[in-house]
């Protein structure tokens, strides 16, 4: 039996559309009342989550659509998965959820076996954690992290105090004690929208406009020509073109770079790959350069590519400094490994809540699921077994499938189409045949799929999609 | 439910064990005072259990490790077994009361479980039921004048979706209706003007707003809450600095708070119109000392930002939920227009920013945006939070219990003059607080009062904070106060 038969047993067989229109009736009146009170405009359609079951969403409607698009790549087991349930209903997740402790100052007895739930499946090398609660706050604290971690090497060590004249500048958010420092990220990259954050994200003006900046750098990231067999050369040059930028930025800004931030897959960007060559690359000019490296793997983590961390594949040594999460593992944080990364004093690496528990006991459950059933392995097969399959389709719809990416990244797999419009066209026809699936940056279609998504539910998949291109 | 209310607090007045209490009801089995299971706190328990968590977590700012199963209402239990009466509660945010049964009886509804397993990219694929969860809670708790809300997940990043909003409304305002141009769209992705913006938010000295890098950048509380880590060159102002106690000060703090409004008036008149997108402000600076200010100062703040049409923006992180005696601590101002929006998170357990004017939602989707754009979860706690309030009268029992309160610990500070001063907090609940000497005199009370069983917290460099529950009443005053004497006289 396999795993998304064990966990549902009622998972439907197939898609069922039953209105014309997408969102349906009832999802456009839900629309319109929620718009009242809140930002409905981006609503695909409004979702039964009661009716959802495993890689099916249901709406308001009673379409039930095979969701390859998963909330933005954050449902890890399905819906109403039944051993979340009995995580969600467990007296440990009961009195997380009533009792919130300030987890800095007021500890709960279980929180350090909560936190070990989230180290069992911390990447090579990385052994400690700091929680947070959605992926921009990850990342912001891995730059607060980075930071603190970089001006204390300056200063001569964790034991070397501040100054005074620290002290009285940083309360005017001047230098010294606000320091003029940055995080290198690339073009095309997403890391977040608050406004460090949205500093180094890179991907669309629409999600930068009028929002102050920090003057931080950007590289470029790798371009590829696909299929990569056939590119070798012009892509290894690619990748070196790339990593000079980054050594030059390092000589060149107009203040000190003390890390660089990069996915393992720009998701939001575009799905851009880069080489395990390339990744070295960053990690040897991290430490030529005396600065971190974060990986951001909010997007590819939890057994999307096939293993726990996306970053894994490129085997870097030594490991990143900073590795952070959120999405699919329900809580969000960074792992890291330096004990020289927790700041030298209290109170500053420091918030109320520091996390949430309730998320966390979750991110637990799922991690210990992923595991038992081998989930990565899992998804490294049928992914494999989709990318033939869609490789096949690309023979036959070159115009449509371009740039064809993610192989033996299980199911993180995008393709192109010649432009926006055409994409977006795709996306709205796959609702008819039922399936929700998602785009990215200008022309990219992008899977992100559950870690039950299995061989049915890829047949399903490219059934659908030949059915709709076959009428293009 | 005002009178009703009212009625109770009398009886109050006269007993310290009312039949109407709210923790006698939630709490039949409350500890009637602090249980001492071991000479000192941290005892060896939260001890040894502190330095394995410190293996895997910062541990450092650790005062002991809880056990929540066995912290019931005001009283938190740590890992020794020693049940303290907690006035600090979790920083101010637990709202209800440990193992309170109306949040138990959310946390274990089908509901939660499926906003907990199901969590929707809620700005894309929002739950039937979202409308109504907010309709019953969050909204129906909205500030005078406020009926749009946009959720977050916490005390900064409401605050820093709040600043989103404002930068994207002024921009809007000076572009006009021309779509962004060409400029605008290449310069923003090099993180440089014009499609970056050059705006500010405004701040107070002394202020906290949070600690990521714009709300952080808006903090003005601590060195330490802002070493090493960049920030925008935003500006402050000054907030007054007024003398206690204020019947006897009338005079100097209008003087203080006139010299205040006008600093902040020429600090916006130095910048282009629409540059200072928006203030932030406390109603009361929590972490920055607990400092007041009058209503007709809030009043000049919001007549200031209105004449140059900068958004004023309220954080009531600490200050919201009925700590003030109000449900929103600003409605202690009645402020001729409503300010722009309304940030919270802490005891409501959810978080955002509450507005009105539609034009604060930008001209196009995907601007204020993210993945999860809040967490269902915490909004059907919230709706709880916001229904228990409403039901039992705790705004108005906090007003109450304020009252008794105060008069009391007015009178044992003022036996230590010489240890103690600057009381204030008077008509605003439990959100009361006072000062110490010297940084060294307040932590040592903090110490002795926790060796004593009631764990208080402090704020700023010299001041103690009262941060209790809702359903904190006479009877856990009279504890308090106790407690408080013994300590003072062993200072």
């Amino acid at each position: 039996m396999s795993t998304s038969e064990q966990y549902f047993p009622n998972e439907p067989v197939a898609p069922t559309v039953v209105t014309s229109e997408f969102p349906g009736p009832k999802s456009q009146e839900g629309i319109k009342s929620l718009g009242q009170v809140f930002d409905s405009r981006p609503v695909y359609f409004i979702a039964d989550y009661e009716k959802s079951v495993g890689n099916y969403i249901v709406d308001a409607d009673g379409n039930s659509f095979l969701d390859v698009y998963a909330q933005i790549a954050s449902i890890p087991l399905g819906y109403n998965n039944p051993a979340l349930i009995e995580a969600a209903k467990s007296d440990k997740m009961i009195r997380a959820i009533v009792d919130r402790p300030a987890l800095g100052n007021y500890p709960g007895k279980d929180l350090e076996e909560i936190l070990n739930g989230l180290l069992a499946v911390a990447p090579k090398g990385q052994d400690k954690v700091f929680p947070a609660l959605s992926g921009a706050d990850a990342n912001e604290l891995a730059f607060k992290a980075t930071f603190f971690w970089y001006q204390a090497q300056k200063r001569g060590g964790h034991k070397v105090p501040f100054s005074d004249e620290e002290n009285t500048s940083v309360m005017k958010g001047q230098a010294p004690g606000s320091p003029e420092l940055a995080i290198l990220s690339f073009e095309r990259a997403f890391h977040g929208r608050l406004f460090a954050s949205g500093s180094t994200t890179c991907s669309k003006p629409v999600h930068k406009l009028d929002m102050p900046s920090f003057n931080w750098p950007k590289a470029e990231f790798p371009s590829y020509k696909y299929p990569l067999d056939k590119h070798e050369e012009e892509n290894k040059k690619e990748d070196q073109r790339c990593l000079e930028i980054v050594e030059n930025l390092f000589k060149t800004h107009s203040c000190p770079i003390a890390g660089v931030l990069v996915e393992p897959i720009q998701s939001e960007g575009g799905d851009n790959h880069a080489s395990n060559e390339f990744f070295q690359g960053l990690r040897d000019i991290t430490l030529k350069h005396g600065a971190l490296l974060i990986m951001d793997e909010v997007q590819t983590g939890i057994g999307a590519t096939g293993l726990f961390w996306g970053h894994e594949h490129f085997e870097i040594s030594p490991p990143a400094d900073l590795v952070t999460f959120s999405k699919k593992f329900q809580t969000a944080g960074y792992y890291f490994h330096d004990p020289e990364i927790i700041p030298n004093v209290a109170y500053r690496q420091f918030n109320t809540w520091c996390g949430d528990p309730a998320r966390m006991i979750l991110a637990g459950a799922i991690a210990s699921e992923v595991v038992k059933h081998d989930l990565p392995a899992k998804a490294q097969k049928v992914g494999g077994y989709l990318f033939k399959k869609l490789e096949d389709l690309q023979a036959k719809y070159p115009q449509y499938l371009q740039n064809l990416r993610g192989k033996d990244r299980a199911t993180f797999i995008a393709w192109c189409f010649d432009n926006s419009a055409a994409r977006d066209k795709f996306l709205k026809d796959m609702k008819t045949v039922g399936v929700n699936i998602g785009g990215c940056a200008e022309k990219s279609v992008r899977l992100r799929p559950t870690m039950v998504f299995e061989q049915k539910h890829a047949d399903i998949l490219v059934a659908a999609i030949e059915k709709v291109l076959s009428g293009y | 439910m005002l009178r009703l209310s009212r009625l109770l607090s009398k009886r109050w007045l006269s007993s310290s064990k009312p039949a109407g209490s709210t923790a006698a009801h939630y709490f039949p089995h409350e500890p009637k005072g602090p249980h001492l299971a071991t000479d000192s706190i941290p005892g060896p328990k939260s001890q040894a259990l502190n330095d394995e968590l410190g293996q895997v977590f910062d541990n450092r700012a650790t005062y002991f490790v809880s056990d929540y199963t066995n912290s019931v209402g005001n009283y938190i239990s740590d890992a020794d077994g020693n049940q303290l009466l907690d006035m600090y509660c979790q920083i101010s945010s637990i709202p209800l009361g440990y193992s309170n049964p109306e949040l138990l009886k959310a946390a274990r509804s089908d509901e939660m479980a499926n906003a907990l397993i199901n969590r929707p990219a809620l700005a894309c694929f929002p739950s039937t039921d979202y409308k109504q969860i907010l309709q019953d809670g969050i909204l129906a708790a909205a500030p005078p004048g406020h009926n749009k809300v946009w959720t977050a997940l916490s005390g900064s990043d409401a605050n820093e979706t709040a600043f989103k909003a404002a930068f994207m409304y002024q921009a809007a305002i000076k572009r006009g209706s021309r779509d962004f141009s060409a400029e605008e769209m290449a310069s923003a992705m090099e993180n440089k003007a014009p499609g970056c913006s050059d705006g500010v938010i405004l701040s107070f000295d002394k202020g906290f707003h949070g600690r990521l890098f714009g709300s952080l950048s808006t903090t003005r509380s601590k060195a330490i809450h802002k070493l090493d880590i960049p920030a925008f060159p935003w500006p402050k102002a000054p907030f007054p600095a007024l003398k206690y106690p204020l019947s006897e000060n009338v005079q100097a703090n209008q003087a203080e708070e006139q010299r205040c409004l006008d600093a902040f008036e020429s600090i916006i008149e130095s910048y282009p119109p629409h540059t200072v997108a928006a203030i932030i402000v406390e109603p009361v600076q929590a972490e920055g000392g607990d400092n007041h200010a009058s209503a007709a100062f809030f009043q000049g703040i919001r007549d200031i930002t209105l004449k140059h049409k900068v958004l004023m923006i309220v954080d009531e992180v600490q200050t919201g939920v009925g700590a003030s005696g109000k449900f929103w601590a600003h409605e202690h101002w009645n402020l001729t227009t409503p300010p722009d929006m309304v940030t919270f998170s802490k005891k409501f357990q959810a978080a955002g920013f509450y507005f009105h004017d539609k034009n604060l939602q930008p001209n196009q989707p995907y601007r204020q945006f993210n993945t999860w754009c809040g967490d269902p979860s915490k909004a059907i706690i919230a709706k709880t939070i916001y229904q228990e309030v409403v039901k039992h009268g705790l705004v108005e029992k906090t007003a109450a219990t304020g009252a008794y309160l105060y008069p009391q610990l007015q009178a044992v500070l003022d036996k230590h003059p010489d240890k103690v001063l600057n009381l204030r907090g008077e008509n605003f609940g439990t959100f009361i607080a006072w000062d110490f000497v010297d940084a060294g005199a307040r932590n040592k009370l903090l110490a002795e009062m926790r060796a004593r069983g009631v764990n208080v917290g402090g704020c700023g460099d010299v001041s103690a904070r009262l941060r209790p529950t809702l359903v904190f009443e006479n009877s856990h005053a009279d504890v308090f106060l106790g407690a408080l004497e013994d300590s003072l006289k062993a200072l």
